[in-house]
Parts: C-alpha cells; structure tokens; sequence
C-alpha cells in the first residue's frame, strides 16, 4: 500500500492504529482516591504535564503500530540513458547443430556447434550492463523461451540449454515472426535481432509479405551468423543448377534478409574462432544509448517509527518512576510539592 | 526545596518494584532492542525443481473452469505454475522444460525465483501447445528422460501432464524403467477432470476447428506382438488380422486424467503423485515430495519486539479502567468507601 512516495509494507496492522487515542482516556498511572478534587488546587505545570505524558502515550502507540506496519518511503524507479541495445536472439535447435563443424558428432575435445554458440554467447550476455535480452528458439516450431529481460542470470540460463539435444526440423518464417513480437514496439533505443542458424529453410510466400511488415514496423538491425558446416554451400554460392530457394536456401534468404530495408550483415562462422569474432563485431557495432530503468530502493522508516515510539515510552517509564502518592509522602515533604509529580492526580481522583 | 529533596521525596523504591513500571521499562528496553537488533539468520528450506509441461493435444481440452469460463487443461497448469513461483520461497530455483512427443526439451536451466521472477513469469505466461514439435504424446517415454534430466541438473522433477498417451501402450503395459527409482525425488501432477471431455482439433493455421471423433486417433496400439485375447477376436486370423478384423473401438479420442496410468508411472519412478485441482495449492505437495534443499535466509526480528512492546504498553494503559469495571461490578462495603486507597 503507498500513498505518494509513502507506503506501509504490511497494511493490516493500520487497523490498530486508533488504539493510539487511548491514552486520552484512559491513563497508565497510580489511581489515588481523594475526596473532593477541589482539594487539589489548580496548578498549570501539572497541567502540562498531564497533557505531556498523554501525548507520550499516543506518541508511543502510535509509534509502535506504524512500525509493525512497516513503513518506507517507497523508491521511483529512475530512467537513465546507458549503452545497450534490446537484443532478440532467434537460435536454431535443430538436430545438425549438436553436431561439429565438420558435420561429425563431437568426440574428444571437438566442440558442437550448439556448445561452441553457447560458450560465446554466455560471454556476449552481461558483458554491457544495460543491453535487453529475450531469446527464442525455433526448429520445427518456434519456442519462446524467455522474453525481453535485463535478467542477465536468466538469459545465462537459456543459453545453457541450447547445446542439449536438438530437435527435428529448421523452420526459420515462424522463428523470425516470434524473434521478432519480443521487442517490445513502444520502447525507444535499437532493436538487435540475432539470428543463430546452421541451415535456412525455404520461407513462405505467404509469410514473407508479413514478415517484411513486421521488420519495416521495428525495423531492427539484423545480424545472421550462420554456423557453416564444412562442404555445405555458403550463403553467396550459386547452385550449379537452377537458382531456386529449394536449391539453395541459404543464398535465398539472405538475398531475403537484403530485401528487408533494415541494417542488415550476415557472418558466416566455419570454427568457434570465426563465432568469437562475429560476436565482438555485433557487440561493437551496437554501441548505442538505450534507455534503462533502475529502481531505487526502497528507504526503510521503521526505524524512525521505533525511535518515536521509544521516545514517548522514555517519557512513560519515567512518569512511572516519579509517580508519588499524595499522602503516602513522608512528613518532610508537603503535599503540594508533590502534586506537581502527580501530574494526573486531579484526573485520577 | 532543592532538586534534591524532590528526588528524595519520591518513593523511588516502591516505583521501581511497581508492575506497570515494570511493564513499560520492558517496553521501552524492547523498542531500544528493535532499533538496534540486526535481522537474525536463519535456514528456510527451499526447492529447485525442474518443471516439465505436457503441451501436447489432449492439454487442450477444456475441463477447468476459471471466472466461470472453461479453462483448458493448460491454461489451469500454467497459472498453477505462475502461482507456484510466487509462493516458494526466495532463493528456490525453477527449470522449465516442455514435454510432447516422447521427450522434454530443456527451455532454460535452473534460475532463481526471486531475481528472475519476471523473465520465469513470462516464460511460463507463453507456454503454449504451438510450441509442439510433434503429435505423439508418450508420456512413460517422456517421464523417463525427464527423470534423466532432473538428474543431469541436479534438480527435483515436477511433471505436469494429463496421462493420456497417444498412441496407446500396447496392451496397456507401463514400459520398464531403468533407473533406479527414488533417485530424482519429485512429483508427477495430474491435470484434468475425471469425467470424459472432447478434444479440440486445430487446422494446419492453428485455428480451432472442432474436437476429435472416434476415428480420427489410433484407439489401440497396433504395433508389436498382439495381445493375449487376440485368438478370441472376430476375423483373427494369425497371418493377416493378428489383432482381429474389426476396427478398434474406444474412448481414445475423448480425455480425462488418467490417474490410474500416472499413479502407476509415480509408483515405477518412485515419485509422488498429486491431481491439479485449480490454479494453485502446488506449493504444498511439491514441497512435501521434493528435497528440502536448505537456504541461507533472514528473519526480521522487529515486528515480533514491536508486537510484544505494543501489548505491554496497552495493558498498562488498560490495567486501571479494567480493574475499576471490575470493582464496580462488585460491591463495595462503605468502610472501604470511606478509607483512601492505595491501588
């Protein structure tokens, strides 16, 4: 609950909160009887006294319930400029990307393609403190697997699940779609759209055209590192026959990725050593401001309650140390000396 | 009178042996305590599970309700999860993994619930039966790696799934487990109503185009040897129809929590088991069946200092009005009226 910049972390106690008008009508000290409160005559110290020491009884309780309620003064979160990027990482989980460069299984100490890819990009993530993570993985169907965060744990998390076994198929259109509903449209500061593959596919005409809408409406910078096998075509080769997407899918949709209109570059990665490179280029052609929100935390104000609290039972105590009867006195001191002690007397009788 | 007498005056001796003096020194000495007292360690007991949820078909049917909608079976065990990584405590770590055809496919290792509470929120807010690789839905297959999983992570397993299998097992036969069960601790949860509900059928664009009929989905499993009564099936002939002539009928294209099936696998896994009753209460049962995994945590010791002040204080401010009420319930003799008293 917060009013203003002022919250309570455990509400409920407010509930009690009236208990702090009690000491006006009720008081903590001796009850003397006197017969006639005429006797005692009208004396403003005591006076003051008496409202002092009600005071301290409201100041404590009062004191004593907000601090159970727990105070704070609540932090707004603070919006400053730092260099980053919202990065969306479409990663390929097919079957061929747990095998080696060479389009073997790993043995040894041969690195998968999978594992080399999350090796580098463990490294890529919380590098730059203030860079927006999201990470999608796609093979026969896209699978969001965490959206846009500057949880740079988490995001470590994700990418240590991809060099895990793969599944059946590369189907980039639907990959690319969902890549691309992570960044969020609203936001300023540039969109990086990363995409992992070790193969393309053939994209539906009929995706295509929405594709292209979504990448004019973000326009993000497009970045493809393609994780060539060795023998495999490369992305600028020409098949020897016709030159057909289904004949060479990788030319085609690069030659896709130029039609986009957007700051477009392709890596092509034949080693993990080619990968480190290709990561070291993006994250320094990214250098540009994002806007980053950081929550200020919280000011905790029990402390100040309690201090309150204290002081008005500091008061109480010594209240109840002075308290004095008024005929209970020895013979060496007179009644009216110690009315003015027994602030309530007048009230008590 | 100097300051002095005053001092000496009072009856300083008899004040401090005074209850409410007493009362409200205590008090006092506590509140003193809650500003100074730093928060206390302690150990709370915490989990870090691997979660593991069925996506395929048979999720899809409606047989929840929620605000008085129907609810698929999906969308009650996502909120079921949501709700459950808002309730363990700070410090517990979450895996997910989604589950279809005959394996779980790791989305992202263990991260802690609290510091990656929105990116694991919204992980499991997207989960979703498009994300499915394949139709097969062989949940014996799928637990099996699952537990294999777990253990690779070094986690507890949470299986989320209704038990329908798809195709069925032939003759019904659970296959064998080779690990060794009770070595992953966890919990296989069954979603789903215990009466038969349609399934939904979705076109290749992924819109709903009405439910399942008995023919569309394999009502025996074919594969294999045939089963013991084949001999006694109309049209058998050893050759040609091991499995008899007639088609095979059934109740496979229609679904409801195979508890029975999944109480068998937790029995063969040695998991525990649980039926999803609504969108939350997995808290409990998960934390009964998984390992207590021990975290390092704070308790704040002020609001039970606080507390105790706070009675002090007001019994000392009510002592004198309840012992007066109580006085003028019972009578009084007039020689005490007319002597002073000394409360």
């Amino acid at each position: 609950m917060t009013v203003g910049s002022l919250g309570v972390a455990s509400p409920a106690w407010l509930w009690l909160l009236p208990l702090a008008l009690l000491p006006l009508v009720a008081t903590g000290r001796r009850r003397v009887r006197v017969p006639a409160v005429a006797a005692a005559p009208a004396d403003a110290p005591s006076r003051w006294i008496a409202r002092l020491l009600r005071g301290a009884g409201v100041v404590a309780i009062g004191g004593l319930v907000v601090a159970l309620s727990g105070p704070y003064g609540a932090g707004a979160p603070v919006t400053r400029i730092g260099i980053g990027a919202q990065i969306s990482m479409l990663i390929d989980r097919s079957g061929s990307m747990n095998e080696t460069f060479a389009g073997r299984q790993p043995s040894g100490a041969e690195e998968s393609k999978a594992a080399a890819s999350r090796r580098l990009l463990a490294d890529f993530v919380g590098a730059r403190a203030h860079d927006l993570f999201a990470v999608t993985a796609f093979s026969t169907a896209p699978m969001l697997v965490m959206p846009m965060t500057d949880r740079h744990a988490a995001v470590r998390a994700a990418i240590a699940a991809i060099d895990r076994p793969g599944l059946d198929y590369t189907n980039v259109a639907r990959g690319l779609a969902m890549a691309l509903s992570q960044f969020a449209p609203e936001s300023s500061g540039s969109r990086v759209l990363l995409f992992i593959s070790d193969g393309a596919a053939v994209i539906d005409p009929r995706v295509q055209d929405a594709l292209r809408a979504a990448f004019a409406k973000l326009h993000p910078n497009l970045y493809w590192l393609f994780l060539r096998t060795k023998g495999s075509p490369s992305i600028h080769d020409r098949p020897a026959g016709e030159d057909t997407p289904q004949a060479a899918p990788e030319r085609h949709l690069d030659l896709f990725f130029k039609s986009l209109g957007v700051p477009y570059r392709a890596f092509e990665a034949e080693g993990p050593q080619a990968v480190a490179d290709a990561i070291a280029q993006i994250a320094a052609l990214e250098r540009n401001p994002i806007p980053y929100t950081e929550p200020r935390p919280r000011r905790d104000l029990t402390g100040f309650a309690y201090a309150l609290a204290g002081l008005g039972l500091f008061l109480l105590v010594l209240a109840a140390l002075a308290e004095s009867d008024l005929f209970a006195g020895s013979a060496r001191s007179r009644a009216s000396r110690e009315q003015r002690l027994d602030p309530d007397l007048r009230r008590a009788a | 009178m100097s300051r002095q007498t005053v001092l000496q005056s009072l009856p300083l001796a008899r004040n401090l042996r005074g209850r409410r003096f007493q009362a409200l020194a205590l008090a006092l000495v506590l509140v003193i305590a809650a500003l100074v007292v730093p928060s206390l360690p302690v150990t709370r007991t915490g989990v870090a599970v691997l979660a593991v949820v069925d996506i395929t078909g048979s999720m899809n049917v409606r047989d929840y309700a929620a605000d008085g909608r129907p609810a698929s079976r999906l969308e009650t065990a996502k909120a079921a999860l949501r709700r459950l990584v808002t309730d363990l405590p700070c410090g517990s770590r979450v895996a997910l993994a989604l589950f279809t055809e005959r394996k779980p496919f790791l989305l992202f290792e263990p991260v802690e619930v609290c510091a990656a509470f929105a990116p694991l929120d919204g992980a499991l807010a997207a989960l979703d039966w498009r994300m499915a690789w394949e139709g097969d839905s062989r949940i014996s297959a799928g637990l099996y790696r699952a537990v294999e999983m777990a253990a690779g992570l070094g986690t507890d397993l949470l299986f989320v799934s209704d038990g329908q299998e798809t195709p069925p097992l032939p003759a019904g036969q659970v296959p064998h487990f080779e690990g060794e069960p009770g070595a992953v601790r966890g919990l296989i949860v069954g979603v789903g109503a215990y009466g038969l509900s349609p399934i939904p059928k979705f076109d290749d664009r992924g819109r709903e185009s009405g439910f399942y009929a008995e023919t569309d989905v394999q009502q025996e499993n074919r594969f294999g040897p045939p089963p013991a009564d084949a001999e006694s099936r109309a049209g058998y002939n050893p050759r040609n129809a091991p499995f008899g002539a007639a088609a095979a009928q059934g109740s496979e294209h229609l679904s409801s929590v195979r508890e029975g099936h999944l109480k068998q696998l937790a029995t063969v896994t040695g998991l525990a088991y649980a039926h999803l009753d609504g969108p939350g209460g997995l808290d409990r049962p998960l934390i009964v069946a998984a390992t207590p995994r021990p975290l390092p945590g704070r308790i704040d010791p002020r609001p039970a200092l606080g507390a105790l002040a706070l009675a002090l204080v007001l019994g000392v401010l009510l002592a004198g009005p309840l012992r007066g009420l109580a006085r003028r319930i019972t009578p009084l003799t007039p020689t005490h009226r007319l002597r002073f008293r000394k409360a």
